[in-house]
């Protein structure tokens, strides 16, 4: 029995290198897959590094100060003070600010009404109005708040000052000291880096590997290689094990970008960071499998890729918290291998965290892994059995 | 045959067109899967994207154990913002961050009630995972607003008689409820018809060089150029019905305006077009495989439409080298144009650079693939 054993395994071994050493060749052959598989994903990660800034500043911003005091000009410079708001010139009225919006000069007007430092000194109470373009929410959001912030922070100071004007005393007051940890400046390239890493490895091995795969379909070339003795199983192996190097191979490649040029920390366990991208990659050339023994032709494969391709990206977390989903797509998420990389790879690098920490994305990442290769040999023994 | 020359032309590119109509019609798949995508797309964006939070897991470090301190962790409990979810010792906090229990906490320190009792400033310490920037910036605005709230209410009787001196009035125009598929109509509909164009097209035509049958079609006597017109003309039409379909979805189930002309939306739209159209022509007499057309594709024109094009993040946030790239993506005229069109009701008069933009790039584009198609046949 061990003997047949033995045998079994070698032939296994030969037939799979043969596939295996089939697989580089064509793919090393052609110089531009290769370009593409290594250099787009490290250019991309670059710039999108660079690109993606979640912090919200310098949202363009013209004043309207029709109460031309002293006191409006201060309140003017110092709202503008802390870079959230960009000035973008001075308008004279209101219908003048409503056509800054609609033609997209400015996104913001702050308006200083006439009479407004004549009503603070004979403590009436004033009002400034803020105009703000809303088609971007959350540029909408941060203006708002950073205006309203500083508003109320001289609000404040103005009450304790009529207080302490009146001989009474002044009220106490909570004041929140905040200590951000990992990521002190909270720079958003640290926190995108792993994500766009994750995204530019579905692009790398599902779509290529559902179209490559696809491709022998088309052309007929996989019943071709099925008459010669190699296993179907090997065979498949064969062909996804380039796709599984090249992808460890770029995960190494961004993550040393990463912390190279955006000063991405390496905080945890390297251990528990390979094993999230093997975990991962596993179920995203699985995907891919599935895809190809889904569609008859290229196209379709493409098609296919994509559709699993856009809502992994979106749902990840990686664009958009996920925290601001509704209930009920945050469960749906769970499906999603892009997030639990994306969660694994945060927590290694930024957070140091460890198995214990991550065992929830990992056991997911398994589970979906395994589920999904299964489902897709099983479908790719059918058709060609 | 009768006619004049173009006439007859034209009529050789239609029966191309009517040929490639054929082949699309023959791959229901491939049509449905085109069809189906914005769709499904949509219904994400609508409701996927948002960045306002709710319920921010919140640890609370409780060193002071009062009234006081209890009432604070009660004003953060019982806001929309926030969810206290445990109270662990001061050490305990940085566990909760790493397993992802908690983004925040609160450190209330010994001292805290007998500060507010003498009138003094309390400090309370925030501690929050910086991993997330997003939810980092929102939790140090959002906590910094219920702070305020606590110390007025602290304030009480004192305050209560005072008037507030000096208040914001915040006035959103064209999306005063902040939803995110208003932002987010527009920029899709860039991203769909991107892909749309760049992609099947590149795919259409690298298949036929890759299966050999382009050289069989010019052996028919119909010229290069016109094969080349009539395999993209069943595409642009397609791209039309699927700016037509987000729009449409986009009114009917978020409730996204169309203050402008829907003619300039198909106007733009098929400017937009053309560009993408010859970009992919270009990437397929390039490539002339599927496989590298396809990582060619992705490359130029998907993520750059998602990332550069002002879709999902800013532009005015980039550095100015970026910003100078995304000059050079169509995607980005198109979105400020729809943005303009459907949700401020913008016209011509504002958004003819985006127009002319668009439409620089088509000719320099189409120009630059017809004539490496010419040279490749040459």
């Amino acid at each position: 029995v061990s003997a047949r054993t033995s045998a079994f395994w070698h032939t296994a071994r030969r037939q799979l290198a043969a596939v295996f050493r089939k697989e580089v060749r064509q793919t090393i052959r052609d110089k531009r897959v290769m370009v593409l598989l290594i250099v787009a994903p490290l250019v991309q990660t670059v710039m999108f590094g660079f690109a993606v800034d979640f912090d919200v500043d310098r949202v363009p911003t013209v004043l309207v100060d029709q109460d031309r005091s002293d006191q409006s000009r201060l309140l003017a410079r110092q709202v503008l003070a802390d870079q959230t708001l960009r000035h973008a010139g001075d308008l004279a009225g209101i219908p003048e600010a409503d056509h800054a919006l609609d033609d997209g000069r400015a996104a913001a007007a702050l308006v200083f009404p006439p009479g407004l430092a004549r009503d603070l000194a004979s403590q009436r109470p004033a009002e400034v109005q803020l105009l703000l373009d809303g088609t971007d929410p959350n540029r909408a959001m941060v203006a708002s708040g950073a205006v309203s912030r500083y508003f109320g922070e001289v609000g404040e100071r103005l009450i304790r000052e009529r207080l302490e004007a009146a001989g009474r005393p002044a009220p106490a007051q909570v004041v929140l000291s905040p200590r951000v940890l990992y990521n002190p400046r909270l720079k958003t390239a640290p926190y995108i880096v792993p994500g766009i890493a994750g995204t530019l490895l579905v692009i790398v091995t599902t779509l290529v590997t559902a179209m490559g795969l696809s491709r022998e379909r088309e052309m007929g070339t996989m019943e071709q290689v099925l008459v010669t003795p190699i296993r179907p199983l090997w065979l498949l192996i064969g062909k996804l094990l380039p796709f599984l190097v090249i992808g460890i191979f770029d995960v190494l490649l961004l993550v040393a970008v990463g912390s190279w040029v955006f000063e991405v920390p390496l905080r945890g366990s390297l251990l528990v960071g390979a094993t999230g991208v093997l975990l991962y990659l596993f179920s995203t050339l699985g995907v891919g499998l599935l895809i190809s023994t889904l569609s008859q032709n290229q196209q379709q494969a493409f098609l296919g890729g994509f559709i699993f391709m856009m809502p992994a990206i979106l749902l990840s977390g990686v664009m958009t918290p996920i925290r601001g989903m509704p209930g009920w797509l945050q469960v749906i998420t769970w499906l999603n291998p892009v997030r639990h990389f994306a969660e694994v790879m945060r927590g290694v690098l930024m957070r140091g965290a460890g198995f214990g920490d991550l065992w929830f994305q990992l056991a997911f990442l398994a589970a979906l892994g395994v589920g999904v290769m299964a489902l897709a040999v099983a479908r790719f023994r059918t058709q060609l059995g | 045959v009768t006619g004049s020359p173009l006439l007859r032309s034209l009529r050789r590119i239609g029966a191309m067109a009517g040929k490639e109509t054929i082949h699309v019609r023959r791959d229901p798949r491939t049509l449905g899967l085109a069809l189906v995508m914005p769709v499904v797309m949509l219904f994400l964006f609508g409701y996927g994207v948002s960045s306002d939070l709710d319920h921010i897991p919140l640890a609370f470090v409780d060193q002071d154990q009062s009234e006081a301190s209890r009432a604070l962790a009660l004003a953060f409990d019982g806001s929309r913002e926030f969810a206290v979810v445990g109270r662990p010792g001061p050490e305990g906090v940085e566990g909760l961050f790493r397993g992802g229990a908690a983004v925040a906490a609160l450190v209330v320190p010994r001292g805290y009630q007998q500060d507010l009792l003498l009138g003094r400033k309390a400090q309370v310490q925030l501690m929050l995972d910086g991993a997330d920037p997003v939810v980092g910036n929102q939790v140090l605005s959002k906590a910094d607003a219920i702070a305020r709230v606590e110390s007025q209410r602290l304030a009480g009787a004192a305050f209560a008689r005072l008037q507030p001196p000096l208040q914001v009035k915040v006035w959103t125009r064209y999306n005063p409820e902040g939803r995110s598929a208003l932002f987010m109509v527009p920029g899709l509909s860039a991203f769909l018809l991107a892909i749309t164009a760049v992609m099947l097209t590149a795919l259409a035509i690298a298949g036929e060089w890759e299966r050999g049958s382009m050289e069989q079609l010019f052996a028919s006597p119909v010229g290069r150029l016109e094969i080349v017109l009539g395999k993209l003309l069943p595409y642009l039409a397609l791209g039309l019905v699927e700016l037509l379909m987000v729009v449409a979805f986009g009114a009917l189930v978020f409730d996204v305006p169309i203050r402008g002309s829907l003619p300039l939306v198909m106007l733009f739209g098929l400017v937009f077009l053309a560009g993408m159209l010859g970009q992919g022509l270009f990437i397929s007499v390039v490539a002339k495989n599927q496989l590298v057309a396809t990582q060619a594709g992705a490359l130029s024109a998907m993520l750059p439409s998602i990332i550069l094009s002002g879709m999902i993040f800013p532009i005015e946030n980039m550095p100015l080298a970026l910003q100078a790239i995304s000059r050079l993506i169509p995607a980005r005229y198109l979105v400020h144009a729809l943005r303009g069109i459907l949700l401020k009701g913008n016209g011509l008069d504002v958004l003819w650079p985006d127009l002319l933009a668009m439409a620089v790039f088509a000719v320099a584009i189409l120009g630059l693939a017809t004539a490496r198609f010419k040279r490749r046949l040459a």
